[in-house]
């Protein structure tokens, strides 16, 4: 019984990933005849079937671009990049879109150490490195046991090393995976919405103003009190943002 | 003929009834001074302007009748015209100190009664030079007043307000020079004095007598404080001529000059402050009635040319007193300081006309560009409210240009290569992407889930086992002998299951011993069951280099099963060929090639 209803669900979403093809060509032929909006409907609409893809946020992107709503397009580009973050189209794009925005923040480099961390983590997901460490194990256990049961003292030398090393490798890789965790779990970026928005030094409405935030800049949200967010800007400066104000690039 | 008499007649009845009516019956009383002191006398005329009898003059119950009456009549007539008075007139000295009335007169003029008005008479104590003429500076200073006149006193935070400095000066005596002592200083209110060309004399009245006046001073202020603001009065230096009630020979009035300071008492102006309730937060404050708007001198150019885009705000209201809201631009579009205009003229009701922030843009790259609206909001006197009006959106659209080299957008810490920059390889806007394949929106991460810490700590659980079960098959290796026995008993049970069963029983023994051994030689040898006879086996067995001795003892085993069906057979004889069928299989099995 639970194979056959398997079986159909597997059906079903091959009908439905048809379907979602067929749509997806319907609103680029739209977008290429120039109704943008008519094709942000439907790419829209394909969203809604829990499916998604770096290509349908490029295009949703784009066709934001074409009707000049800065955040939404913003926003689409930067779901492409987390799908597909080495597209060099999307990159191209997102240049553009970002030149519509009208805050100029400067950038904090990263230095030292933590930029090289960073960059070790960041080569490879979460799940890639849970990968490596798995198939580093397979490999340990297996000249291990090459080690231990072979004759000639050159083989077993061999076998012995390189099973230490990849056990090593294993080791390593799972720390990663739980850095790599880590990171993506403290990272939560979102785009600006509103046209103006100001930041508050307090999550209310009388507080002091800070400074003033436009529409389609990205921001790192840190905390969520009540109907505010604790936002940081890439040069550091943090502040709190009524959430209506942007929206979040990752659902939580 | 008699018609035209009748009207005739009628016109110059008409003419005498209106010069009847015109010829208005006065009948008024007149003091020579409404206050006096105890030791003074006083006069009082009853004027009537047409001759009537039956006069009776009020009771004078307070004064004591000095004089009178005296009965004076003029008869004058001029322009054709004729005038005609008749006075009355008593002396009057009061008995006391106080307020008195001096009740009504009545006379019967043309049969009809008519009254004369109270009169209110102030009796003062005794003053040092009875019934002087009033002193020069007296006068001087009771007839010239100094006003400031303030159109609005409680207006809101910069409305205008304006202030009016008037000079009255009573009729009888004149001004010969002035001089600003002190002018105001308008703290806390932004002011511009309107200039007055000539001093116009013109007529008015100040608590009810008729006086002189000269504007000297027009202001408009806008106040930029809440609360009760101070004006400063003015205060100005005076020579006033006043007549001395001499003449020179030509019969021209004598004057004595007095100089004098008058001052326009202080002002209090309560200002309101601008409600709270509704207020923009992009309120500047601008109070007035204006209209804005921002232009763009051209949506469509190349990089490197250059646009103006300009704010503009005009109507009425504080211009020269609110900042103009800021242009945001794109910060990838190169701005310059904006070029300030303003073309306000200041009249009494306030500031009037536009001011203007002009900003050059020159973009650098190609691109759209968006100008966001600005908004900008003002109280609205009239309504008393917030207005807010906004722009529309202006987008520039950039046609020909070199492309930027952006940074990453991928700022995103997480993602890789965070410092890379990215030059886009083409200096166009990418096309949509036609192809893709879907993901589920919903995944299930791999690390950290239970499948991951199997496949992670199961191999190593395979070492141990792996070297158990060595360790186990060496020690199995070893025994080689037990191995032989375990082997043959393996077969022996494998094969003669089914006769061992049947120990015992004859038939039933020997049939399963049979099948047994055809079973052995069938798994063994591949022999049909079709060709089975003894020659057979036991050339196959001599082949397959079983021993001779071996051979015979399997094929006269299989004898014995066909003979023991016809004779009788003990239970000893059945286990020994049992035995013996175990004994040659498994030699037979060590054997076989």
């Amino acid at each position: 019984m639970k194979a056959i209803t398997s079986l159909l669900l597997c059906c079903f979403s091959v009908f439905g990933f048809a379907q979602n093809n067929q749509r997806f060509e319907e609103a680029n032929a739209l977008y290429n005849d120039g109704k943008f909006a008519e094709a942000i409907d439907i790419y829209e609409s394909i969203l809604e079937t829990d499916v998604h893809s770096a290509e349908l946020y490029f295009n949703l992107g784009n066709a934001n671009y074409k009707l000049n709503n800065i955040a939404p397009s913003i926003y689409y580009y930067e779901k492409a990049l987390q799908l597909s973050p080495n597209d060099k189209d999307i990159n191209n794009n997102l240049a553009f879109a970002q030149k519509m925005t009208i805050d100029a923040i400067e950038k904090v480099p990263e230095v030292g150490f933590s930029r090289i961390f960073k960059n070790i983590i960041n080569t490879f997901n979460t799940d890639t490195w849970a990968k490596i460490a798995v198939s580093a194990v397979l490999i340990f256990v297996m000249l291990f046991l090459m080690y231990h049961f072979s004759y000639s003292t050159s083989r077993k030398r061999v076998a012995f090393v390189i099973s230490v090393f990849s056990l090593l490798v294993a080791c390593i890789s799972v720390a990663m995976a739980f850095q790599k965790e880590r990171l993506v779990k403290a990272d939560n970026p979102a785009i600006i919405f509103a046209q103006e928005s100001r930041v508050k030094l307090d999550p209310n409405q009388t507080s002091e103003e800070i400074f003033r935030l436009h529409e389609g800049t990205k921001v790192q949200v840190l905390e969520t009190y009540g109907n505010w967010k604790n936002i940081q800007i890439s040069d550091k400066s943090k502040g709190w943002i009524p959430s209506k104000d942007l929206k979040m690039l990752k659902d939580l | 003929m008699t018609m035209k008499r009748i009207k005739n007649r009628a016109i110059i009845f008409l003419f005498f009834a209106t010069t009847i009516a015109s010829a208005q019956v006065k009948f008024e009383a007149k003091v020579s001074k409404n206050k006096l002191g105890v030791n003074e006398r006083l006069r009082i005329d009853f004027e009537m302007n047409k001759d009537g009898d039956n006069f009776v003059p009020p009771s004078f119950q307070d004064f004591t009748v000095v004089g009178g009456p005296n009965t004076s009549v003029s008869n004058s007539w001029s322009n054709g015209k004729r005038s005609f008075a008749k006075t009355y007139s008593y002396f009057l000295a009061p008995k006391k100190r106080g307020n008195f009335t001096i009740k009504q007169a009545t006379i019967e003029i043309d049969g009809q009664t008519y009254k004369t008005f109270p009169v209110t008479i102030n009796v003062t104590a005794a003053v040092d030079q009875p019934n002087a003429p009033p002193k020069a500076s007296d006068l001087a200073s009771e007839k010239i007043h100094l006003v400031a006149e303030v159109s609005k006193a409680n207006p809101y935070l910069n409305e205008a307000i304006t202030v009016v400095y008037k000079l009255y000066v009573a009729v009888e005596i004149g001004v010969d020079s002035w001089r600003e002592k002190d002018s105001p200083r308008f703290n806390d209110f932004w002011s511009q004095n309107i200039e007055i060309k000539g001093f116009n004399v013109e007529n008015g009245e100040y608590q009810g007598e008729e006086y002189r006046y000269v504007v000297l001073r027009k202001t408009v202020l806008y106040p930029q404080k809440t609360g009760k603001l101070k004006l400063e009065p003015l205060v100005l230096d005076l020579t006033v001529e006043v007549p001395n009630g001499k003449f020179d020979i030509f019969g021209r009035r004598l004057v004595t000059k007095v100089p004098r300071t008058v001052t326009a008492g202080n002002r209090i102006i309560d200002v309101k402050p601008l409600p709270e309730e509704g207020k923009p937060s992009d309120f500047k404050g601008a109070v007035g009635d204006f209209s804005f708007n921002v232009t763009t001198s051209k949506d469509q150019l190349n990089a490197s040319e250059s646009l103006q885009a300009k704010i503009e705000v005009s109507g009425k209201g504080n211009l020269k007193l609110f900042e103009l809201p800021k242009l945001n631009v794109p910060s990838s579009l190169e701005v310059y300081e904006p070029e300030h205009l303003e073309n306000v003229s200041t009249n009494l009701s306030g500031m009037q006309g536009k001011i203007s922030d002009t900003y050059t843009i020159v973009p650098q790259f190609k691109g759209k560009y968006p100008i966001p609206t600005i908004s900008f909001s003002y109280f609205d006197l009239k309504t008393e409210r917030y207005k807010r009006i906004t722009s529309d959106d202006i987008i520039i659209d950039v046609l020909e240009g070199p492309m930027a080299s952006v940074a990453n957008a991928n700022e995103n810490p997480i993602s890789s290569n965070d410092k890379q920059t990215v030059k886009p390889n083409t200096s166009t806007f990418a096309f949509i992407k036609t192809a893709t394949t879907w993901s589920d929106i919903k995944l299930s991460p791999f690390f950290d889930s239970t499948l991951f810490w199997l496949l992670l700590l199961l191999p190593f659980l395979a070492i141990p086992i792996a070297i158990l079960i060595r360790n186990r098959k060496d020690k199995h290796n070893a025994d080689w002998q037990g191995k032989r026995m375990r082997k043959a008993d393996r077969l022996a049970k494998k094969y003669l299951g089914a006769a061992k069963k049947a120990l015992g029983q004859k038939e039933a023994f020997y049939i399963a011993l049979e099948k047994a051994l055809h079973n052995y030689l069938k798994a063994k040898l591949n022999i049909e069951t079709s060709d089975f006879n003894k020659e057979k086996i036991d050339t196959i067995l001599k082949e397959r280099q079983v021993e001779a001795g071996v051979v015979s003892g399997f094929i006269s085993i299989l004898e014995n099963c066909e003979l023991a069906r016809y004779t009788p057979i003990t239970q000893v004889t059945m286990k020994n060929d049992y035995d013996k069928a175990a004994q040659t299989i498994s030699f037979i099995d060590k054997q076989l090639r």
